[in-house]
């Protein structure tokens, strides 16, 4: 028997992953759902580290929909997909999860594994959870993207532009959600050094994923190869895994 | 992969077998079913395909096996062409060969691959069965969705494994699996490991007898669940091997070690071998006498490392393979490779030139690995297999140094190959690369061939000042200068800069005239013809267009005058809005190249042009009948992707959900391997069907998907989705079913956002986008429940306008509705609403026709004499079913058995073509039929 990873929700967290969204209405959809589920993992509930990234998460592929919706993006084709194959990622690694299958990535698995406790705080939760989709999954999911499209990683495309812009939705997401979550003298903190925590977490958003961008085109160059391709996704997997092995360490507290 | 009857007990998979065999007995209308099983690993994906295939030819399937190869270089198609082999023989081998070899073009090629799949199967459903499908090249990927869009007319399952590691990255079949999943006739099963209790049930199986609980816990432990791994612990269980070896490789390698000498080199030589091996070109490699081989190989297999079937040597499981190559040395495994390359040239015949470059390779012989890889190149290529012709070529790269004369011709070879298969950035390094060389080709050329590469990579700007630098280079000949020039034109009106492109292309077409090829005279003058034409200067344009349409003609070549007449189609039923002529240069140039016997991929879209156009002017029958004579042209690629959809508007139209839902799978089944201005089309149909269907919420879905993958400047695009939209709202309000406000508001959004921006379109964009606007309010009100005729009444003025009956008539439906709810203008609405059916009918739109009988009966009024006022329910089989038709739509129908053409009847009858497409709407729809066949075969019956 498969051990009940997910305790009480162990069914309901299966069947919501049967599901397979194939356009950013059903990600955003597939994300809610996952929230309601997320916060009923005992022993933490609402506070679980994953709850806390898949929040972030939510709000984020929102904020998306809305630019798609309001025709913000150059190419919108590209940037749907991107959006659905890079949350299939995250969907793939906790299907794995559930099944206890070895092919879960280290990156995810770590933060998977703090569910139960210890308790983390939730900005570095929600940022490992960042750390794991943009450092491993997102340079992936850029080149598969790419690849269906028929179309190349070039800087300065419209495609780069989209992606760019996401940047701005993290930038815009980061900070309200570290807001949402200080109790009252963690504000007054916060409105003393809040500009600089903010500009470092905006900054490490935006750093990992220009380095994400740059691995794609890495990655795309030996996509065909798939002994190199798979170096490179261990090697991506390690130094990711050890990132948030860091974030989700009392070390990370200083974040929050 | 292990050898038949070899197997140890099957556990935990009995609901997963029954499951795969009913999805795949179960083809639907489509004629077609796929399951492709993945999992890790060992997790006994092959056995499960072993099984199934067993078990489908038991019930009369006739059955088709082929394994993907992992050399990453394989030949085009290579697991299906190894199947046919397989299954016919040697006689089969070179027919198969030739046949490919042969095909005029891609299309061909995937056609003639399904002839010989028809021809094995006979009257039997055919099961495909393909291993380790992770490995196929991408020509295979095309020829499996071409085949699950049932475009090669082979009703054919397929079942195909994949390792899921290789999905992990960035494989291409990850979305293509994605893409496929939603389809009915798509299974993707996930084969996950076995359970504890499965695992106790197999390991208890292997011991026979009582196994400690503990133990085959502990077997548990080790293997994961994974059946491979669980079933040789369990083994090494019985044999008494207390200590169970932590890793698959300490099994393996204990056993490597037992084996005696002989087979010891046996099982090396297979780890470096491509499977199957051959008997004769191991026993060249082993180098032992002939008996001593035998009891080698029985060796080997008894120690369960190697199997064997009708075409040679395999190693058991591929885990084992892995485990072994790491063992040999890298000095044995070069001299393993040498033998093997010696062996494969000793051997008469043609060799395969994919395995031949493998081994030579790894021999570390480079020299001797160059002419096979390049052999291996030309003959992907002429199989139109340029992926794979591009890898070859790149390998040849790696295998040249950098002094070496071989290399300029390579790397323009790899140049262009890169760019056939679309990869751009890698054609222009290898360009620049050949640039930098001292036998490089002149300037102009790298110009223009760097240009070309731009343009296609879509890096406008920089491609257009490549151009430039191409037609200023010293050593520019007049053919570049002229060929340059035409695709600098062309260029600047895909960028809507008409007045440069008119310039250009003026330029170029003088060029062209003295100095140039048909090619190039054709693509200048499609330049300035549209460039005229969206300068409001059409009738120049026009003539220009005609004009290379002549020099085409002159030429006969098919790519040149396919080109050509596609040019003519588009612009007349584009822009000009000419709609019936545009029509009949389509048709008359896909008649010239079918008797010129080319250009097949024009052909299809010249037909496809054809068909939309007479959608467009409710000439459905027509439409049909254009649509079935392309298919049986058997179109491939982005061409069957706009038939199919061209048909599954149309069927959408006559009522034919099912089918209609059959041709939008199919789509979608091409779609999968890429195609992205496809998309939209089809999620507006999807929409429609949805609509028809009454699934309100599958409509609404279908286009806020579209929403979000439409450029904002995508005007038109973003009409028809607004529209599709509000439309989907309104009927699901009149339904009685909840409206989405959240969908209603960002579907204002995007009507705001082209009314703001239909200002700066062309005369031809803003038409249409104005008479989306009109339906957009007009559906607006319906859903406010305000019964307004107005807009209504605009939106059908405009559309006849635009000579579109169907969108006209459906407005006028509304009007009269709005009208007769609000019980003003009774006549008027009373006329439209008979005007609205008289249309309806002459189309067969049969769905929209009872909808207006139905609201005609609400409203208690009368259609026409000869029409009830109740919703059609007529009775199934009447005696006389020609008893119903007028004289006149009985002599109509009489010549229609007869043959004759919607011309040749109207000059018999002296009536006017559109006439008799009215007359035969009304017959089709008194005998319930859609099709000039069933109606002649109605006639005959009677007759």
């Amino acid at each position: 028997m498969t051990q009940a990873i997910w305790g009480p929700v162990q069914q309901e967290m299966s069947d919501l992953l049967k599901r397979h969204p194939d356009d950013v209405p059903g990600v955003v959809d597939q994300l809610t759902k996952l929230q309601e589920v997320l916060c009923r993992v005992p022993p933490l509930l609402n506070s679980n580290p994953l709850a806390d990234f898949n929040q972030l998460y939510l709000t984020i592929t929102e904020n998306v929909l809305e630019r798609l919706y309001d025709g913000k993006f150059k190419d919108p084709g590209f940037l749907s997909r991107l959006d659905v194959e890079f949350a299939a990622r995250y969907f793939d690694a906790l299907r794995y999860w559930t099944d206890g299958s070895p092919a879960c990535p280290g990156v995810w698995a770590g933060l998977f594994g703090r569910i139960p406790g210890p308790d983390a705080r939730p900005l570095p939760s929600a940022v490992a959870g960042v750390n794991a989709h943009i450092n491993f999954d997102l340079p992936f999911a850029l080149v598969t993207t790419f690849d269906h499209l028929g179309t190349d990683p070039i800087d300065g495309s419209d495609q780069h532009h989209d992606y760019l812009q996401v940047n701005d939705i993290f930038n815009e997401e980061i900070p309200g959600l570290r807001r949402g979550y200080l109790d009252r003298w963690q504000l007054l903190i916060d409105t003393m050094n809040g500009e600089l925590d903010d500009w470092w977490q905006g900054e490490m958003v935006e750093y990992t994923r220009n380095v994400a961008w740059r691995n794609s085109q890495k990655i795309w160059a030996i996509r065909h190869d798939m002994i190199a391709l798979d170096k490179q996704r261990r090697r991506l997997d390690d130094t990711a895994t050890g990132l948030g092995k860091l974030l989700l360490s009392p070390f990370a507290d200083f974040l929050q | 992969m292990a050898s038949q009857g070899d197997d140890g007990p099957l556990v935990g998979r009995t609901d997963t077998l029954a499951d795969i065999q009913s999805d795949l007995r179960n083809v639907g209308s489509g004629g077609t079913a796929a399951v492709f099983v993945t999992g890790e690993s060992g997790v006994g994906k092959s056995r499960l395909l072993r099984e199934t295939a067993d078990a489908l030819r038991e019930t009369g399937f006739a059955v088709l096996s082929g394994t993907c190869l992992d050399i990453g270089d394989a030949s085009p198609l290579h697991p299906v062409l190894q199947a046919l082999r397989r299954h016919g023989g040697a006689t089969n081998t070179t027919a198969t060969s030739t046949a490919a070899a042969g095909a005029d073009d891609a299309g061909a090629l995937l056609d003639r691959v399904s002839h010989d799949l028809r021809a094995i199967a006979g009257d039997k459903p055919l099961l495909l069965v393909l291993d380790d499908l992770q490995w196929a090249d991408r020509s295979t990927r095309q020829l499996l969705l071409y085949l699950l869009a049932g475009l090669g007319d082979v009703r054919i399952s397929v079942l195909a494994a994949i390792r899921a590691e290789a999905l992990h990255g960035t494989h291409p079949l990850r979305r293509v699996l994605a893409e496929l999943r939603r389809l009915r006739s798509v299974r993707v099963v996930d084969l996950a490991p076995l359970n504890q209790d499965q695992t106790r049930e197999l390991v208890t199986a292997i011991v026979g007898g009582n196994v400690a609980i503990e133990d085959a816990d502990r077997v548990y432990k080790r293997s994961g669940g994974n059946p491979f791994v669980a079933e040789e612990l369990a083994r090494d269980l019985r044999d008494g091997q207390v200590e169970l070896s932590d890793t698959l490789r300490e099994i393996f390698l204990t056993r490597v070690d037992e084996l005696p000498p002989n087979a010891h080199q046996v099982v090396h030589a297979m780890a470096a071998g491509v499977e199957p091996v051959d008997h004769a070109v191991l026993a060249r490699v082993v180098k032992l006498p002939e008996d001593q081989l035998l009891e080698a190989i029985r060796v080997a297999v008894a120690h369960r490392f190697v199997s064997s079937d009708g075409d040679g040597y395999r190693l058991r499981h591929r885990l084992v393979a892995e485990v072994l190559e790491q063992e040999v040395l890298p000095a044995e495994s070069a001299a393993l490779h040498r033998r093997y390359a010696e062996s494969l040239e000793s051997e008469p015949g043609e060799p395969d030139h994919a395995r031949l470059a493998h081994h030579w390779q790894r021999a570390g012989v480079p020299s001797r690995a160059l002419p096979p890889v390049v052999a291996a190149a030309r003959s992907a290529e002429a199989m139109y297999g340029f992926a794979e012709a591009h890898r070859y070529w790149s390998i040849a790269l790696q295998l040249v140094s950098e002094d070496d004369a071989d290399r300029t011709p390579l790397l323009g070879n790899a140049a262009e190959s890169a760019h056939q298969c679309g990869e751009h950035l890698l054609a222009l390094s290898r360009l620049e690369e050949l640039a930098g060389r001292k036998d490089a080709p002149g300037q102009g050329d790298l110009h223009l061939r760097r240009a070309r590469y731009l343009a296609a990579a879509g890096r406008t700007a920089t491609a257009e000042t490549e151009y430039e630098l191409a037609l200023e280079s010293a050593d520019c000949t007049p053919q570049l200068r002229a060929s340059a020039a035409a695709f600098l034109a062309e260029l600047l009106v895909q960028l809507a800069r008409y007045a440069d492109a008119h310039e250009r292309a003026r330029e170029a077409l003088e060029l062209a005239a003295v100095q140039g090829t048909t090619a190039d005279l054709v693509r200048a003058s499609a330049a300035l013809g549209f460039s005229a034409a969206f300068r409001e200067d059409p009738d120049a344009g026009l003539a220009v267009i005609r004009h290379a349409v002549e020099i085409a003609e002159r030429s006969g070549h098919p790519d040149d005058l396919g080109v050509a007449y596609l040019h003519l189609a588009e612009l007349l039923t584009g822009p000009l809005n000419s709609i019936e002529e545009g029509i009949l240069v389509a048709r008359r140039g896909a008649e010239r190249l079918s008797t010129l016997g080319g250009g097949r991929a024009h052909q299809s879209r010249l037909l496809a042009i054809a068909a939309n156009g007479l959608f467009r002017i409710g000439q459905w029958t027509e439409a049909d009948a254009v649509l079935e004579a392309a298919m049986r042209h058997r179109p491939s690629g982005a061409e069957a992707v706009e038939l199919l959809l061209a048909r599954c508007r149309l069927l959408v139209g006559y009522g034919d959900l099912e089918d209609a839902a059959r041709d939008l799978d199919s789509a979608a089944t091409l779609l999968a391997g890429g195609g992205a201005r496809h998309v939209l089309p089809m999620l507006t149909l999807r929409a429609g069907l949805a609509m028809w269907l009454g699934e309100h919420a599958d409509a609404r879905a279908a286009v806020q998907r579209g929403l979000t993958e439409t450029r904002s400047d995508d005007l038109v695009l973003l009409g028809v989705l607004a529209w599709h939209g509000l439309r989907a709202e309104a009927e699901a309000h009149a339904a009685g079913k909840p409206v989405d406000q959240g969908a209603i508001r960002r579907l204002l959004m995007v009507r705001d956002r082209m009314a703001s921006g239909a200002g700066n379109a062309g005369p031809a964009a803003r038409a249409i986008i104005d008479a989306y606007l009109d339906l957009c309010a007009a559906e607006l009100s319906r859903i406010e429940g305000r019964h307004d005729p107005e807009p209504w009444a605009r939106a059908a003025a405009i559309w006849d306008r635009r000579q579109q009956p169907y969108p006209a008539a459906y407005a006028r439906l509304r009007h009269a509705e709005a009208s007769l709810q609000r019980k003003v203008r009774r006549a008027a609405a009373v006329t439209g609403l008979r005007q609205a059916y008289a249309t309806a009918t002459a189309m067969g739109a049969r769905p929209f026709a009872a909808e207006i009988v139905g609201i005609a009966h609400r409203f208690r009024v009368v259609l026409a004499d000869d029409m009830p006022t109740v919703p059609m329910s007529l009775p199934d089989q009447p005696v006389d079913e020609l008893a119903l038709l007028t004289g006149r739509e009985r002599e109509v129908l009489a010549a229609v058995a007869e043959g004759l053409t919607n011309r040749e009847i109207g000059e018999r009858l002296f009536i006017s073509e559109r006439t008799v497409g009215v007359h035969l709407g009304h017959i089709f729809d008194k005998l319930q039929v859609r099709t000039r066949v069933q109606a002649s075969r109605v006639y005959l019956t009677a007759a």
